[in-house]
């Protein structure tokens, strides 16, 4: 693996680190199933040894929220996944700053994770850079 | 370049705009499935900028009763282009 | 070129399995090769054993099975995703003490890992949802 893929931010003439999997989250917790299910696919990639990036964006940037409980009958939400994100090495998440700011939120409501800001040249540079993308 | 694929209609929320945020200059977008409410005349607000980037599944378009109500801008391919426009693209990102 | 699916819509709920089935006929004609068909969501019950649709309409199990019998193509179904929701193999009825199984081969109940490998060793992984 180079440098270039491991560190974050410092890419190529894109300005964005290449890799092989780039997960793009769009739902909230608890509605459905999303959020969680891509978490784990995130995950297992990394346990694979793939270089992974996680990007929420739409309702995704939601995960980010402080404050969240389980539901009723005990459904899990996702600040479990995320807390155990960092043990897989997923460590390159980004954020769409147009979408937080859609929903009224700032990057100081985004707490639990260590998170990178990216504006719309940033996203594209982003979905550019990774070899593949899957949605959830 | 990337070839998004979108099955969501612009008019029930507002996935387009998550979409054209994450297109660059050269992505092409395709709808299908429900997403082809989007190639309406009267969706042409929502899906602006797009010009000979914006295709749409010619079988959901028909089942639909839509094809000869597509606005002007939208390039329709059947299920043949559908597999073409992933060929040439770098990757398929899909929207739901 | 190779090509993946990931199918992630419930049959007879969501249009993705008949669009997905629609693409894999197209790709397949234009001489490409389906190399596996993954399932997860939803989608994981389009390897139901027990589907029975109305004889007007496809049955979309059948459609799967076609694949994997004239293009050897592979369908996997997410292991935690399928138990989740009651999709179990003989070996997992087994494990949970369950009469009967619901899914059987050539459906597969594999790992995450495979969708990862599945999107990463193709040329091409589309996405139906």
């Amino acid at each position: 693996m180079s440098d270039v893929m491991t560190a974050p931010l410092a890419g190529d003439d894109a300005g964005m680190a290449a890799g092989d999997l780039l997960v793009m989250l769009r739902h909230g917790p608890h509605g459905s199933s999303w959020l969680r299910e891509g978490l784990e696919a995130a995950m297992v990639a990394a346990a694979f040894g793939r270089e992974v990036g996680l990007l929420f964006t739409g309702d995704g940037v939601m995960a980010l929220l402080e404050g969240q409980q389980v539901g009723p009958l005990g459904q899990k939400g996702s600040d479990n996944l995320l807390a155990a994100l960092e043990m897989y090495d997923v460590e390159r998440c980004y954020v769409d700053a147009a979408a937080l700011r859609a929903r009224g939120l700032t990057a100081q409501d985004v707490t639990l994770l260590p998170v990178t800001l990216l504006e719309h040249d940033e996203v594209v540079a982003l979905t550019t850079a990774f070899s593949r993308v899957l949605s959830f | 370049m990337n070839l998004h694929l979108l099955n969501r209609s612009p008019f029930s929320s507002r996935i387009h705009d998550d979409v054209l945020n994450a297109m660059g200059p050269e992505d092409q977008l395709l709808l299908i499935e429900d997403g082809v409410n989007g190639a309406l005349d009267n969706a042409e607000q929502h899906l602006a900028g797009l010009e000979g980037r914006l295709f749409a599944l010619r079988e959901d378009l028909e089942s639909r009763g839509l094809l000869g109500r597509c606005a002007e801008n939208v390039i329709v391919v059947d299920v043949d282009g559908f597999v073409a426009l992933t060929e040439a693209a770098d990757k398929t990102v899909s929207w739901f | 070129m190779r090509y993946a699916l990931a199918v992630y819509g419930g049959p007879y709920s969501q249009q993705a399995s008949h669009s997905a089935l629609r693409f894999a006929d197209a790709l397949l004609a234009r001489g490409h090769q389906l190399t596996t068909v993954f399932f997860y969501h939803d989608g994981v019950y389009n390897a139901a054993n027990m589907m029975a649709p109305p004889q007007d309409e496809p049955h979309l199990r059948d459609r799967w099975l076609s694949l994997a019998e004239n293009h050897a193509t592979r369908l996997q179904v997410c292991v935690a995703a399928g138990l989740r929701r009651g999709m179990l193999d003989e070996r997992e009825a087994a494990r949970h003490g369950k009469q009967g199984h619901t899914l059987e081969a050539p459906f597969e109940l594999t790992g995450l890992g495979q969708l990862v490998e599945a999107t990463l060793d193709n040329d091409h992984l589309i996405t139906f949802a």
